[in-house]
């Protein structure tokens, strides 16, 4: 076996060499990225250390949710209900909700100028503007980077709900772990072969990786080079449990449903040291039948969203969890002839909890027709801006891409500090 | 002209290209059997003998045998694809200006010349869409002529594959998807027409007509399936055809005036009212269309013939209106009329809440164009109109944008970033506009033969380099001194794997036709009875549920029950469209067909351990695999190394690599072989196009 050793210009194999190597890989010791881990203090005050993010791709339609009106006209199908709160109304499929008011801060004054759901999506997720010719860091990303890698071997943050993602310009190791099917936990884990056999395989994988990365400087190569290394040191540890969500006894809680297992296992992975988590929910562009939309979607999110906060605080960490739910646009308070909603970027809701954020509150107001915001308006960046004033992300801090371009934080949103407690 | 939109500045630039070269000085050498030499345009094969044309403009025919072996054989390909001696002159002015802008811009010219090794390989992934086999790369390796590259290009060019793979770059350029509904809606005709147009070659000026002005359904009409994907988003669809057709991304200018380019949100509704009276499906208005009825009639149908099939079904069938149990039925029904139809009394409205210059709320939008020359009404209806318009000479964009398109297919980056939103300040700083404008005029040249366009590519020289080393910033021009290195796609890496697994004989396997549905949907209403009408439906329920709901069923001579293909195993343009989610194909990025060019290549921990551990890596590389069997006939480790190499990377090992591998076969045997293939296949330069 001298040849393999020779390659990696090592010593002749033994087990003890690949116990050191993956010691190494465990620890992140060998890993060589740009942007090294840095540690921030803390802005003062910020009392939430993790991140759920819901975000209902398509455009939740606000009339019908956190913004319900009394004007029969702009309302179709849905009637208003009471909630735990006084002064808070909700849209009727809100049952379970409408019962944790208490614990919510809605938004409805949102407005964007991203009438496009690629475009919308784009900067609520990002902070920014979609560009050609560049592509911004999610929050994710963006935490990594400000506040320091938290743990060793579990990624810093997850997507649940889509099968591929990216850091943007940072370094490609920062992308969010993507989960396409949360019940199906991290695919492709067991190893085809075990013991050194396995080690030798990779090692010798690694070995023309790198040569070939050397060869051809670009981010492609480099970044595989890199998910090898987290990949080989996610299998060597016993991290996989924490996308296991088969034995969570409560899992029919959430709901049967993609929305609902995916809230489960983001509460899962933030108990076990993941720092953000996205949980993206399609299928909310309701050109077609709001009604018919609504009485089905709607009560997937209000019992996914309702047992998650429940959850979290009989864990007790609700109180340094943020749970936010984001969308690009609203719908038009107008009813289609297709008795559908379209796209409306010029109001729209959003809502956080937990983390320090002060529960039974309604921010900004839109007029009786839900057309127009009438006090306090609230931009996405803005609202990214105050997820990340919860978190502690200092805003101010200046983050260059390879390009030597200069970014912050939520480009330079103004977090929305009223809302927290 | 609108002097607003100085767009088309572009439109003088180009208008002074032409193909002001002589192509005959590019013209094949032809060799007598007696050695003597005749350079002559090559113009078909007559019988047992060849014709040219002469320089002098004569023409003469020559019994095929009077040639040399090599060369009956270049007639038998070019006969098949054409003469290449325009080909060649073009792709000769091609490199003759990017040399010039190389040198201008302080480089000394074109990466090193592509060995012969990863030419094979770059050439079987760009244009067959997979890898070459070990026999396809050892013979070209072997084979001593010096026409062998064209050739191999040319062969590729006819060869099935190639039409996959440019399928697979449309399918996500045009969101190809083949049930996107909710409602039992389906796609496969439309999907299967593509591949047709695509097999045959067609010119992409008149697939693009085609679509534009398509009427009736998928079935009868399954060019239809590009104004029925977007059924219920109008204005997005008509964004889409400005990214898709017009190189434009005008979709901000839905809800106010563009905040860069100079488009207004009137100019966005005056050009989609060229859609305004193009009704969807039956009883359904546009949602750009304020005013007007709406037709509840099925088209070519009796009067009434709708509802009284509605009441007979309630009366003899026992469906309910307006019962949950009944909802297929009402969707089978209203599948019928998703239905292309020109409604001339529905128009496009501004918005009551229009807040752009040129229009007030609420008034009708009168259709106009905003660049070029203004498109004609004269007699013809609104969609020929603009089909008109956008494929006539006098408006450059529509081959530019698609010319841009292939060039980037080619050499990994477009001549100007990005393919779908040429904005006129991108194209302002484009590095090379006089690049732009020849490929421009050469794609007019070629009658937008696709094929043909990507010939000339494929024979440049700047193609036939070696990938640039250095990734090329994405804010600086970039001058082509070769292709740049790029990940494969999420189909050509399946389609590979699938290469490896079954051979070559995974080209020729195909999925279904789509021909059921469209056998669903062709129904004449003047002849057919209730009953006759009702057995469609019976079809339609068949394609319910599980794998029938995924796959693109055939029909089966006069059976009305659907031929389904369970077989996954096969190319991704044969496999449902798009594959499913958290299949090998999504992740690694196919699209999910949402929005256009969506193909992510990006790489991603599930990504590699999909290659790591995967059931597709077990069947490549375990000890029973195809890979390792097909070695067993070579001699000596060395052999077998080179034999691995050869199978998944298409080149030599270096010497280092060729001691490693050899070790481990001594070492282990059969074992050390899998191990090798395993270790190649995770490299990752399996996964990219040098």
């Amino acid at each position: 076996m001298d040849h393999i050793a020779e390659l990696a210009g090592k010593d002749p194999l033994s087990r003890r060499y690949f116990m050191e190597m993956t010691a190494k890989l465990t620890l992140g010791l060998s890993v060589g990225v740009p942007f090294l881990p840095r540690t921030f203090q803390a802005q003062s005050g910020a009392k939430a250390k993790n991140l759920i993010y819901i975000y209902l791709a398509g455009g939740m339609t606000h009339l019908d949710t956190f913004d319900p009106k009394k004007n029969r006209d702009v309302m179709a199908d849905t009637d208003m209900i009471d909630t735990n709160v006084d002064n808070m109304k909700f849209g009727m499929h809100l049952k379970e909700l409408s019962k944790q008011a208490d614990k919510l801060a809605v938004i409805n004054s949102m407005t964007s100028t991203n009438g496009a759901h690629e475009q919308g999506e784009y900067i609520m997720r990002t902070g920014y503007e979609k560009r050609a010719t560049i592509v911004h860091p999610t929050i994710g990303p963006w935490a990594q980077t400000l506040l320091g890698k938290r743990g060793d071997i579990l990624p810093d943050s997850v997507l649940i709900g889509q099968s591929t993602s990216n850091a943007g310009f940072m370094d490609p190791s920062f992308s969010p772990l993507p989960i396409a099917d949360p019940s199906g936990g991290v695919p492709n884990t067991t190893l085809i072969v075990e013991g050194e056999r396995f080690d030798r395989r990779m090692e010798m994988a690694q070995k023309l990786g790198q040569q070939f990365a050397d060869k051809f400087k670009y981010t492609g190569p480099k970044s595989y080079v890199e998910y090898y290394t987290q990949a080989n040191r996610l299998l060597k540890s016993d991290a996989l449990t924490a996308f296991d969500i088969s034995n969570e006894s409560n899992r029919g809680d959430y709901g049967e449903n993609r929305l609902g297992q995916g809230c489960l296992l983001a509460r899962k992975l933030v108990e076990s040291g993941v720092r953000v988590v996205e949980v993206v929910s399609g299928g909310w562009d309701m050109h077609l039948d709001v009604s018919g939309g609504t009485a089905s979607r709607l009560p997937e999110l209000d019992v996914a969203v309702a047992t998650l906060l429940k959850d979290l605080e009989s864990r007790g960490l609700l109180e340094s969890t943020i749970v936010a739910i984001g969308t690009e646009f609203g719908r038009t308070p107008d009813i289609n002839m297709n008795a559908g909603r379209d796209h409306y970027p010029a109001a729209y809701s959003c809502v956080l909890a937990g983390g320090g954020i002060k529960g039974g509150t309604v921010y900004g107001e839109t007029d009786g027709g839900g057309k127009k915001v009438k006090a306090n308006p609230v931009k996405p960046e803005d609202f990214l801006a105050t997820i990340g004033y919860g978190l502690g992300l200092n805003m101010e801090e200046t983050v260059y891409s390879p390009t030597q371009r200069p970014f912050t934080f939520a480009d330079k949103g103004k977090p929305v500090t009223d809302l927290f407690a | 002209m609108n002097p607003r939109i100085s767009l088309f500045s572009l439109g003088a630039l180009l208008a002074v290209a032409g193909s002001c070269f002589l192509p005959f000085a590019e013209a094949r050498t032809w060799t007598s059997t007696d050695g003597k030499p005749l350079q002559a345009i090559f113009l078909g094969i007559e019988g047992e003998s060849l014709k040219f044309r002469l320089q002098n403009g004569n023409e003469i025919v020559v019994p095929k045998d009077r040639f040399i072996k090599a060369d009956q054989e270049a007639a038998e390909r070019l006969a098949k694809i054409g003469d290449d001696s325009f080909t060649k002159a073009s792709a000769r002015q091609i490199d003759t200006m990017l040399a010039g802008n190389l040198k201008k811009n302080g480089f000394n010219s074109f990466n090193e010349p592509l060995p012969d090794d990863l030419f094979v390989r770059r050439v079987y992934l760009d244009i067959l869409g997979r890898i070459p086999t070990r026999e396809e790369f050892l013979a070209f390796a072997e084979n001593a002529r010096p026409d062998k590259r064209e050739a191999l290009i040319d062969e590729l060019l006819l060869s099935p594959g190639f039409s996959s793979n440019m399928f697979n770059y449309f399918a996500d350029m045009y969101r190809l998807h083949g049930s996107d509904f909710d409602n039992g809606v389906r796609m496969d005709p439309y999907i299967q027409w593509w591949k047709d147009q695509l097999e045959a070659n067609r010119p992409y000026h008149e697939i693009v007509t085609d679509m534009l002005t398509a009427q009736g359904n998928v079935g009868q009409n399954p060019a239809s399936g590009f104004l029925l994907r977007d059924t219920g988003m109008e204005f997005d669809a008509f964004a889409n055809f400005g990214q898709v057709m017009l190189g434009i991304d005008i979709s901000c200018a839905q809800c106010h005036d563009h905040p860069f380019d100079e488009w207004t949100q009137g100019d966005f509704y005056e050009m989609a009212a060229f859609f305004g009276n193009t009704q969807r499906s039956l009883g359904y208005r546009p949602a750009s269309a304020m005013m007007g009825a709406a037709s509840v009639e099925m088209p070519n149908a009796p009067a009434g013939w709708r509802d009284n099939f509605m009441k007979w079904a309630e009366t003899t069938k026992g469906i309910v209106p307006r019962d949950q149990n009944s909802n297929q039925f009402r969707f089978f029904v209203a599948a019928l009329g998703w239905n292309i139809t020109d409604n001339e009394t529905l128009e496009t409205v501004l918005p009551h809440d229009f807040i752009g210059q040129g229009g007030k709320p609420n008034e009708v939008a009168q259709p106009r164009t905003l660049i070029g020359d203004a498109a004609k009404l004269g007699g013809k209806t609104r969609r020929q109109a603009i089909a008109d318009w956008l494929t006539a000479p006098a408006n450059p964009r529509f081959s530019l944008v698609i010319a841009n398109r292939m060039w980037g297919r080619a050499f990994g980056r477009a001549i100007v970033e990005p393919v779908n939103d040429l904005s006129e300040d991108e194209l302002k700083r484009a590095s090379q506009p006089e690049v732009l404008r020849y490929l421009e005029s050469e794609m007019r040249r070629v009658n937008y033969d696709l094929r043909e366009f990507m010939r000339i590519l494929y024979n440049t020289r700047a193609y036939q380099s070696i990938a640039t080393f250095e990734e090329p910033d994405l804010t600086k021009p970039y001058y082509f001194a070769g292709p740049v290195l790029r990940r494969m796609r999420a189909e050509q890496a399946w389609d590979s794997m699938m290469l490896l697994a079954h051979g070559v004989e995974i080209d020729k396997k195909t999925g279904g036709d789509g021909s059921f549905y469209k056998k669903i949907l062709n129904i004449d209403f003047t002849t057919a009875s209730n009953d006759d009408v009702w057995r469609h439906y019976e079809m339609w329920q068949s394609l319910r549920g599980g794998q029938s709901a995924m796959a693109m069923a055939s029909e089966s001579g006069d059976d009305y029950s659907p031929v389904l293909v369970n077989d996954t195993e096969l190319r991704a343009s044969e496999l449902p469209q798009p594959a499913p989610a958290a299949s090998m194909l999504d992740t690694f990025g196919q699209s999910d067909r949402r929005i256009t060019d969506d193909h992510n290549y990006d790489g991603s921990v599930p990504q590699v351990l999909a290659l790591m551990n995967g059931t597709v890596t077990q069947q490549l590389t375990g000890i029973s695999s195809k890979i390792v069997a097909d070695l067993e006939a070579l001699d000596g480790p060395d052999d077998k190394v080179r034999g691995v190499f050869f199978t998944l990377l298409n080149r030599f090992p270096t010497k280092d690599e060729l001691d490693l591998g050899t070790g481990m076969i001594e070492d282990f045997g059969d074992e050390g072989i899998s191990d090798l293939a395993w270790a190649l296949m995770n490299g990752p330069e399996f996964l990219f196009i040098q």
